[in-house]
């Protein structure tokens, strides 16, 4: 790390503070400091933290170390920590109030008919029972003491809820469970079997339907342990990483006990098979002018913009950093989240946000595409 | 919201000076004959009213009255439901509603949903706590209520010498047991009427164990595994805790009653018991002890032990006057000399009040509930005053 | 009463992600139906007064004034189905938990002028903790729990050197004990027993902690268990309990009678003593004079020396480290 006397000249030389008080005082100027060092240093610019703009924090995983859940990964970024944990419980079909209305029919009718492609109408039937019967409950707590602000006992803080509907939404969006791997069949015995021995010609054809008896519910509980910034894309490798580990055990109706009952059999249960691996990586934007954000109420039209690329010809004035840690997060107004998955080695974007600023344009998001897709790279070998 | 978050475990301390602390602890510290403010003996109580049976509506009911004007009302009903089967299996369904309906007062369904058939469930007494000025999820209600709802259920009868059942064989649990599929829910609620003027567990305790002993329950008519009924004539209900049959000869002290709490504080090398508010603010160690008749051996057995947050921690320390700026010059050299106190082993100026540090000697300990336990002590005077009260 | 409206408020709570509105049920497994063979229990292979290994590290949580993590080396049965994973119910849990403290820090305006240190402790499971999930309001174990804490810590720490400030102490379960072992059913002294594991744990996690926070003590507390326990069937009720140390209440068949405490060696003082449980009819070993009680309570202080031992490793490293950096 730079010292601060000369990382910043603009401090008299006389007033020398150790570099952790220059950071608290004047936090903009020391980031700043380090990312336009001045020409005669010959330094490369380089964040506060030591990373580069486009650098991301060390990353782990692990998976499987809770044991009283289905699925748990604990992932660390840096210094902000997730564990996440899937617990799944039934829903039986008894329960949903529309249930037998609705949905049991047409359902039931069309995996029967659809076999193995991948309709539209089942992708539809898919969601629709995900969202609607609210089969996937994510909720991220930020009540740990992970921060100072936080306080325990408090409900949810609005970053909490935030959180936890950003990642109910992504996982919805990405569909990456598939419904059938929650839906727990049952075939009712053939009453008629007797019957249809007499009658040869009798067939299968009034065979009764499979039915959907019940589904599982997973309860996809994150507790952010440690924060220093950038906890969506900590909570969402976490979700992600235990959604891979989530084993659910095999699950039938059991017809003397009017119940389900499951097996608690390790090689009968099955692993989810996910639609995909979504990969979340966050930024934010910092600008040379502390005060850029506040004078930012008027969007400016496109000759302003020109001129706006004309003077940047001159020094850099803003800085578009990976994966930002709380410090850095304090500093900047504008963010941007990037998630993508790659199929067969083309990248495939499935959300991408941007709010806060105007500074981002589409030759910006095109590069953050990119290092997200690095970094998705990255993360597989993180993930395993 | 902090101030009661200190008061937390231990009942607000009164604004005592430094001076008035150092007093009071010199005084109660006192070998072997301490000086309480109110004149008692170290094991004497203060002088209470009780009565049993004053709500019609309940199972059972008692209220407790202190000379100082705290009161506290306790009534006990009783609900038949249905018992769900073992360790979550089968009838999950009623699971499920039992979970539904809410979290008890004791919030033990979370960890406890599954129960037994023979052997009762804690989860099946529920104990609720008001106190003017907190709310019912305050900590100190809910430490207190799970304080006193421990050791109830905790409690386990013995079998009499020849084999008979005295009726209370799996305790207060396994009395509530109606057959494999039906239970009784006890609701236990405890009503203090006015400010708490010293930490008012005996007090709570004390009604509650009367209120036990009045509550009677309906006379099971059917019989077996069938669904319950019950005898509408509440002459011949019959006492939770059973009573000795009129017939048959029988020692009171034998008889299973509910367990009771008690509050002992020590203050130097001293015990004493049923401390007051200005006594707890003083003490080096508050203790809850839970106490129970065993009906095998006639003495007494410990239920519970629970340290209780001395309030004296929280307390202003004096400033001796070798320290005190307005005292310069005017103190002899040598006044102010620390001596090293022997019951908390640290070193202290008397009649400068410091605020207790530290824990308890494990001697301590022993010795708080040697006195509680022995033969003719405080735990069988308490038992026995109780036992005088005229029930039902 | 308040306690419809409570639970009420927590299934409609448009602050958090609701689950099906008409509740979920947790998995039943077919082996529960039968009655499950002896052979397969958790068994403690540990003997009586040896302790579980304990990992304990400070300082992982930079934006806290002092941090730890706990966990408890899972038991042997544990570690067998970790190995060899054969059936999907864990035969017991070991604790993991983690502790923030934040502070001293001034006290709010509002609050009343107290010259003392004041100490808020928060301790909340997960709701993947336990057995049976948990809400995400804390109930009322949870908050006796927390006073517990308060008590055991309150004695340790020189609280008259900050006046006018508090410090808050949060602790997340991770992972949490059992009561009994899964397949059996609650005997007439069945109680809440795995909770006196976590509160053992959660004391020597919070010590930790306030030390890392670099607040004075008088010294490290450190917390322990001791239980009388009786693992014979119960047809043969001939033995009596035998006295062990840090016992998994997974690994034994009945539980009579529990205690922990906090204990501070270099004192010898205890600051939290919790016992429970009917300790009548155990029977010490002959030419012990000492009644169950307090035979439970020297247990008790002989796995905290075991804790405290931990303890003092864990902050001489993470001094050490300091010292490196």
């Amino acid at each position: 790390m730079t010292s601060p006397a000369t990382a910043a000249p603009s401090v008299p030389p006389s007033l020398s503070l150790p570099p952790s008080q220059f950071a608290r005082l004047q936090p903009h100027a020391y980031l700043l400091a380090h990312l336009s060092p001045p020409p005669a240093m010959n330094q490369p610019s380089v964040r506060a933290n030591g990373r580069a703009a486009s650098q991301f924090r060390v990353t782990s995983a692990n998976a499987g170390s809770l044991t009283h859940t289905n699925g748990s990964a604990v992932v660390r970024i840096g210094d902000t920590a997730a564990v996440c944990g899937v617990r799944a419980e039934l829903l039986h079909t008894e329960d949903i109030a529309s249930w037998s209305v609705s949905q049991s029919s047409s359902a039931t009718n069309q995996s029967n008919e659809a076999g193995g492609q991948g309709t539209d109408a089942e992708n539809e039937v898919d969601r629709a029972q995900i969202e609607d019967l609210n089969l996937l409950v994510p909720n991220l707590s930020l009540s740990t003491g992970c921060a100072p602000g936080f306080i325990p006992s408090a409900p949810p803080s609005a970053l909490a809820q935030s959180l936890s509907h950003q990642i109910l939404s992504l996982l919805h969006s990405t569909r990456l469970v598939k419904a059938d791997d929650l839906r727990v069949w049952y075939q009712p015995p053939n009453l008629e079997h007797i019957e249809n021995e007499m009658d040869v010609d009798g067939g299968s054809e009034n065979r009764h339907p499979r039915e959907i008896k019940a589904f599982w519910v997973l309860y996809i509980d994150i507790m952010i342990i440690s924060l220093a910034g950038n906890a969506f894309d900590a909570a969402w490798a976490s979700v992600l990483a235990a959604l891979r580990d989530t084993k659910l055990p095999k699950a039938w109706w059991d017809v003397d006990n009017e119940t389900i009952l499951c097996s608690e059999d390790i090689n009968e249960a099955h692993k989810l098979s996910l639609r995909g691996m979504p990969i979340a990586s966050s930024f934010c934007v910092f600008e040379a002018d502390a005060a850029a954000g506040w004078r930012a109420v008027v969007i400016p039209d496109a000759e302003e913009q020109n001129a706006e690329k004309q003077k940047k010809k001159g020094p850099q004035s803003r800085w578009i950093l990976a994966d930002p840690d709380g410090y850095e997060e304090g500093l900047t107004m504008e963010k941007a989240c990037v998630v993508v998955d790659k199929e067969n080695g083309k990248t495939v974007i499935l959300k991408m946000e941007k709010l806060g600023g105007w500074t981002i344009d589409t030759e910006d998001l095109r590069q953050l595409v990119d290092i997200s897709a690095q970094r998705w790279d990255e993360m597989k070998q993180i993930l395993g | 919201m902090t101030a009661q978050r200190q008061a937390s475990s231990a009942a607000q301390t009164p604004h005592l000076s430094a001076a008035e602390l150092s007093y009071l602890y010199t005084s109660l510290s006192l070998p072997n004959n301490p000086i309480r403010p109110d004149g008692r003996s170290p094991t004497q109580f203060r002088p209470l009213a009780a009565e049993c049976d004053i709500l019609p509506g309940t199972n059972g009911s008692a209220r407790i009255g202190f000379a100082d004007g705290t009161q506290a009302i306790v009534g006990v009903k009783a609900e038949v439901e249905k018992t769900t089967l073992t360790a979550d299996t089968l009838d999950a369904r009623s699971l499920s509603l039992q979970s539904d309906l809410g979290p008890s007062g004791d919030g033990r369904e979370g960890t406890e949903g599954s129960s037994a058939a023979t052997g009762g469930h804690g989860s099946w007494v529920q104990m609720s706590i008001e106190i003017p000025g907190f709310r019912d999820d305050d900590a100190l209600p809910v430490f207190l209520a799970e304080m006193m709802r421990e050791s109830l259920v905790g409690s386990v009868g013995g079998k009499d010498g020849d084999g008979i059942e005295r009726g209370m064989a799996g305790g207060l649990k396994g009395r509530l047991v109606i057959n494999k599929r039906w239970h009784w829910r006890l609701y236990i609620d405890v009503l203090l009427l006015s400010q708490p003027l010293s930490y008012p567990l005996p007090l709570l305790s004390l009604t509650t164990h009367l209120a036990l002993l009045s509550t009677k329950l309906p006379k099971l008519k059917s019989q077996g595994e069938e669904d319950p009924f019950f005898d509408d004539d509440w002459a011949v209900a019959e006492y939770l805790y059973p009573r000795a049959s009129a017939g048959l000869k029988f020692n009171p002290s034998q008889q299973v009653r509910p367990p009771v709490t008690l509050l002992v504080i020590s203050v130097g090398e001293n015990v004493i018991f049923d401390p007051n508010r200005e006594e707890i603010a003083v003490a080096d160690a508050v203790l809850a002890i839970s106490v129970t008749r065993d009906t095998e051996s006639q003495g007494l057995k410990l239920l519970t032990i629970r340290t209780i947050d001395p309030p004296s921690r929280l307390t202003q320390p004096g400033v001796p006057n070798s320290e005190n700026v307005n005292m310069l010059g005017a103190t002899a050299p040598g006044e102010s000399v620390a001596v090293l106190n022997p019951a908390t082993g640290e070193e202290e100026i008397p009649g400068v009040w410091r605020p207790r540090r530290g824990g308890v000697k494990r001697s301590v300990i022993a010795g708080m509930v040697k006195t509680v336990l022995k033969k003719g002590g405080v735990g069988e005077e308490v038992l026995a005053g109780l036992e005088g009260v005229q029930v039902g | 009463m308040l306690k419809l409206p409570l639970i009420k408020l927590e299934m409609n709570d448009r602050r958090r992600i609701n689950g099906p509105p008409g509740g979920t049920r947790p998995a039943v497994f077919a082996s529960h139906l039968e009655s499950s063979s002896a052979a397969d229990r958790a068994r403690r292979e540990r003997q009586p007064t040896e302790l579980r290994k304990i990992f304990l590290k400070t300082g992982l949580i930079p934006s806290a004034s002092g941090s730890s993590y706990l966990e408890f080396q899972p038991s042997a049965s544990l570690a067998a189905a970790r190995e060899t994973p054969k059936s999907l119910i864990p035969p017991s849990s070991a604790l993991k938990l983690a502790c923030t403290v934040h502070g001293p820090k001034p006290l709010p305006r509002s609050a009343a002028f107290s010259p003392n240190l004041v100490l808020t402790t928060h301790v909340k499971y997960a709701p993947f903790a336990a057995r049976k999930r948990k809400g995400h309001i804390r109930d009322a174990s949870e908050r006796d729990l927390g006073v517990h804490l308060e008590t055991a810590l309150r004695g340790a720490i020189i609280a008259e050197r900050w006046p006018k400030s508090g410090i808050d102490l949060t602790i997340t379960i991770l992972e949490a004990e059992d009561d009994r072992w899964w397949a059996d059913a609650p005997d007439s002294h069945d109680a809440s027993w795995g909770m006196m594991n976590v509160l053992a744990g959660c004391i020597t996690a919070a010590s930790a902690a306030i030390a890392d926070a670099h607040i004075d003590c008088l010294d490290l507390v450190a917390g322990g268990v001791a239980a009388l326990v009786s693992d014979d069937s119960g047809d043969s009720s001939t033995t009596s309990p035998r006295l062990m140390l840090d016992t998994d209440p997974a690994e034994h068949r009945s539980i009579m009678s529990a205690c922990v405490v906090a204990y501070m060696p270099a004192r010898d003082e205890i600051t939290e003593l919790w016992l429970k449980g009917d300790s009548s009819k155990a029977a010490l070993e002959n030419g012990d004079a000492r009644s169950a009680h307090e035979a439970l309570i020297d247990g008790a202080v002989d796995a905290a020396r075991g804790a405290y031992s931990v303890l003092g490793d864990a902050l001489r490293e993470s001094v050490l480290q300091t010292i490196q950096s």
